[in-house]
């Protein structure tokens, strides 16, 4: 559920635009220099990115009743990191546009911000610190995950609050929080165990490359 | 799941016309329509619009109100959403639950969001239905986006499809073994279906690595660029 096409004012617009570009300009640059030192990386970073768009077009099931579908990033951040999640997202979020009619072209600023930039840094932060702590990468990427997805949709309200602060920013904020943060607990506890699934098989089948990109506890490696 | 738009976009009667004219007046339009923030010129844009990707591109009217419904629907609710919780000023309307009301504020708020994203829709419709994402990716690649971008968007397009066959043959599989019978077995299902994805992604992107190499890849990826068909 991104914000969708013109749903936000023009000055808004161009403000996550800015913003967005600085961090995926940075993200961009870290894949150029991944690729240049293992230029096999290239077709990695192009399925997984894939594989993040298929995820989120893959229905969850939700205790509401209605449909939700998983945003992929927090499992995107534990493995490659934060800016290459950006640039990644990026790219998902144009096709989401342009093939499922999902979010828009002048809104993709602030849907970066929220899905490409804060989920996954969040995540990101997360993990790391679980795993300093000694704590299984299970357990950090449940709490990823959640965090992740959630985070998303916080940041989601914190810009629809500043485009319409009515009648004051708090007061928006807590009414969107309402609407789309604590409607999403259920389906970010949904993300969290479906990423624990995933991150289960992953270890028992490809331990060699978690161990590669660095995404393992080192007492598991 | 089936990427009807796609299809679209590669069988209607504007696919072969100038990719940039489409994206530049796609982007023209877009920024128009949020910078005016003019409700009549919001219906007009909707109506102009619509008739282009009817009556121009010709494409089905199914295809395109099935592209109109979802985003419409959910703009509905966050309109009414944002007329009933929002605002200050005068009240216009008590519904006399829990006190909320329509203000003057939150009326506008509501119409004016509204009516916005009726006028964007058919611009960012116009874009996604008439021009395959090949061509935009190869017009972005002559605006000076960079190469590694452009070259892993371009390698994603092809795996996406190439995963969705893989995934509808699984999920079939699933299915048939009650894979979705209950909540928990489908997040069991599920989890076990994005993992074997990952994985056997993770063999095609090896496979594919090695094809790229066997033909003198050097990081860059010519791609052919068909001319105009003249008939």
């Amino acid at each position: 559920m991104h914000i969708m096409e013109g749903y936000l004012p023009l000055q808004w617009c161009i403000i996550w635009f800015v913003i967005s570009l600085i961090v995926v300009a940075f993200g961009i640059y870290q894949i150029k220099k991944i690729v240049d030192e293992t230029p096999e990386s290239k077709a990695l970073l192009a399925v997984s990115g894939a594989f993040m768009f298929i995820l989120s077009s893959l229905k969850l099931p939700s205790v509401t009743g209605s449909c939700s579908h998983p945003c992929g990033n927090g499992l995107g951040a534990a493995l490659f990191g934060p800016a290459v999640t950006a640039v990644l997202a990026t790219i998902v979020l144009i096709f989401q546009a342009l093939l499922l009619a999902h979010g828009g072209l002048t809104t993709l600023g602030a849907n970066i911000f929220s899905m490409g930039i804060v989920g996954p840094v969040i995540a990101w932060i997360v993990y790391k610190g679980l795993i300093k702590a000694n704590i299984s990468s299970t357990i950090a990427v449940f709490f990823a995950a959640f965090l992740g997805d959630l985070l998303t949709y916080v940041a989601t309200s914190f810009q629809l609050a500043l485009a319409f602060p009515a009648p004051t920013f708090g007061a928006a904020l807590s009414n969107f929080l309402i609407i789309f943060a604590v409607t999403q607990i259920p389906l970010a506890i949904g993300e969290g165990i479906l990423t624990v699934i995933i991150w289960d098989r992953l270890k028992a089948y490809k331990p060699k490359l978690l161990d590669k990109l660095g995404a393992l506890a080192p007492n598991e490696a | 799941m089936k990427f009807d738009m796609d299809y679209i976009a590669h069988h209607n009667e504007l696919t072969e016309a100038n990719p940039y004219y489409k994206l530049f007046l796609t982007i023209f339009l877009l920024i128009l329509t949020l910078a005016l923030d003019n409700l009549y010129f919001d219906i007009f844009i909707f109506i102009a619009m619509s008739i282009v990707i009817l009556a121009i591109a010709k494409i089905n009217y199914r295809s395109y109100l099935k592209f109109l419904s979802i985003p419409m629907a959910f703009v509905v609710l966050t309109c009414l959403f944002l007329i009933f919780f929002f605002g200050k000023g005068e009240v216009i309307y008590e519904t006399g639950i829990f006190g909320i009301v329509v203000t003057t504020d939150s009326l506008h708020y509501g119409v004016y969001t509204f009516f916005r994203v009726v006028g964007c829709l058919p611009s960012l419709g116009f874009l996604a239905l008439t021009t395959p994402i090949a061509k935009i990716l190869h017009c972005l690649a002559t605006l000076k986006v960079p190469k590694i971008v452009i070259e892993i968007a371009l390698l994603m397009y092809n795996s996406i499809f190439i995963f969705l066959n893989e995934i509808d043959t699984m999920q079939k599989a699933q299915e048939t073994r009650l894979g979705y019978h209950s909540y928990w077995n489908s997040f069991k299902s599920l989890g076990a279906l994005a993992s074997t994805i990952f994985l056997r992604s993770l063999d095609k992107s090896e496979t594919l690595q090695h094809s790229l190499d066997s033909r003198g890849y050097t990081g860059e990826l010519p791609v052919y660029n068909p001319r105009k068909r003249e008939n």
